[in-house]
């Protein structure tokens, strides 16, 4: 069939005969509800969310706390990172920390957040900013490293100084990385996020995770985890597109 | 134009050259041929900075630092610029307008064969041709002297022998001097007004020199029917020979 040759048509149809035999499992009483609501619940549920308007406060949470994360994790992931990889006594105080750091489940870090930063916004982008900036730091130092020599030699002997170095090969070069690393950042960043709602907050989709299971609600835990899913994968295209416009060269 | 005298270098503890003399004139092609890790690349290296003397004195004279081109084997071009923005690059660090550097690598892209090769990234580029944008992001700065340091190695035979023909070709009409650093005995004659053997290293120095009587300007597939060429050839290989032989007897008796 020439209609089943695109890939994604496949994916697609896959997905709808899972969805319909679990439906199916659901309605002749093979599933417990309790545990596996069956789709049509999920749905309802997931429309129930935003057909209310409450939702939006917990995504504007959410999405806050997780791009507020990522933001200040990239820009100070990146600072750290260029100065470890340029100047070797920054690297000799730094490398041990982020080393232990990230060697924590950093996860752990969820309660001490709201400690110190409170049940609001602030713990979560806090916990989102470590995770992305332990591994933002690691990408850099790695890059800028693994730069290539005879790109600088060239730019050199080229008539550029040291800006220009730093203009035409290093930045460039550490787009790459970042680039190539960008998506595991939004993944890490949404998880600082969720997890710091569902340990303490009044707002956010980790918040309503967490309400959810205290009441046993399934079907609303489920549509939250399919709604989060269903954002990331949205984020992880456009920064997707982002990296094929930026690194076209490759 | 250039005078290299008495260049000594190490890396480290570990001395490489020790009293190396090399020199080129307006429009001269000089050769330097040796055995490997003789230092043939060091002295080039030295010769534009990039690597520290511990003796001698390199005189440019009546050239500016800015007037000194090299080329190296690899073609280092930048791999997120187009063709067209690599060759500028060098023209825009010397303060020129961004139009105008692009108008200037146009003309030489257009030079060497890349005329509509502009646009694309070295990697959707082949070997030859990114080895031409090397080149024409060194002459677009209009060098006086030229160092190339086996720049064409990686090139199959006739891409090669293509390229390598351009590169003549320009430097005669430009009347560039060139110092190459070079494997091929072959090519050096062929090309060359006169090519310089370094001795074996450690503390290599110049063990003797050959000036090049084939009149320019040259077709390198004719030259290599002059009269002149084979004994050349020969007298080269055998004292190069001799250069490396030599320096294994000393390392036996040593």
């Amino acid at each position: 069939m020439k209609v089943l040759d695109r890939v994604w048509l496949r994916q697609l149809l896959a997905l709808a005969v899972v969805l319909a035999l679990w439906e199916a499992a659901g309605q002749a009483g093979w599933l417990n509800p309790l545990y596996a609501p069956p789709p049509s619940r999920i749905a309802a549920a997931l429309f129930e969310l935003f057909s209310q308007g409450t939702i939006w406060s917990h995504i504007e949470a959410t999405f806050g706390a997780a791009l507020g994360g990522l933001v200040l994790g990239i820009v100070v992931g990146v600072a750290l990172g260029a100065a470890a990889a340029l100047i070797p006594f920054v690297a000799e105080l730094l490398e041990p920390v982020m080393m232990m750091l990230n060697a924590v489940p950093r996860v752990v870090l969820a309660p001490l957040c709201i400690i110190w930063f409170g049940i609001g916004l602030g713990s979560k982008v806090a916990l989102a900013f470590v995770l992305v900036t332990v591994l933002v730091f690691f990408t850099v130092y790695t890059g800028i490293k693994q730069v290539d020599r005879r790109l600088v030699e060239r730019v050199r002997t080229l008539g550029g100084g040291r800006w220009t170095v730093l203009r035409e090969v290093y930045l460039p070069f550490v787009t790459a990385w970042i680039m190539g690393n960008l998506k595991v950042a939004v993944g890490f960043a949404f998880t600082g996020a969720v997890v710091g709602e569902f340990v303490g907050a009044s707002r956010g989709l980790g918040y309503l995770l967490s309400f959810a299971q205290s009441t046993y609600n399934s079907a609303l835990m489920l549509a939250l985890v399919f709604l989060i899913m269903g954002f990331v994968l949205a984020i992880f295209g456009a920064a997707g597109k982002l990296e094929k416009h930026l690194l076209r060269w490759r | 134009m250039l005078r290299a005298n008495n260049i000594a270098l190490s890396y480290g503890n570990e001395p490489v050259l020790a009293g190396a003399s090399v020199s080129v004139e307006a429009g001269q092609f000089v050769s330097l041929v040796g055995p490997s890790g003789s230092g043939k690349s060091s002295l080039l290296r030295a010769v534009m900075g990039l690597q520290k003397t511990t003796a001698g004195t390199i005189e440019t004279s009546g050239l500016k630092q800015t007037e000194i081109g090299i080329l190296f084997q690899d073609d280092a071009l930048l791999p997120w610029r187009t063709a067209l923005e690599n060759v500028a690059l060098g023209v825009r660090l010397r303060g020129e307008a961004t139009r105008c550097a692009f108008k200037q690598a146009e003309v030489w892209l257009e030079r060497l064969g890349l005329a509509g090769l502009g646009g694309r990234y070295p990697r959707e580029l082949s070997g030859g041709q990114r080895k031409r944008v090397a080149l024409a992001q060194v002459l677009c700065l209009r060098p006086r002297l030229l160092l190339m340091d086996e720049p064409f190695a990686s090139l199959d035979a006739i891409v090669r022998a293509r390229v390598t023909q351009d590169v003549v070709d320009l430097v005669e009409g430009e009347r560039i001097g060139v110092l190459l650093v070079t494997h091929d005995l072959e090519e050096a004659i062929a090309l060359s007004d006169v090519v310089y053997l370094l001795s074996n290293g450690p503390r290599a120095h110049i063990a003797s020199h050959y000036s090049i009587p084939i009149p320019r300007p040259r077709n390198l597939v004719k030259a290599r029917s002059h009269p002149a060429f084979a004994p050349l050839y020969e007298r080269l290989w055998s004292d190069l020979s001799e250069v490396v032989d030599g320096s294994r007897r000393l390392g036996v008796a040593a």
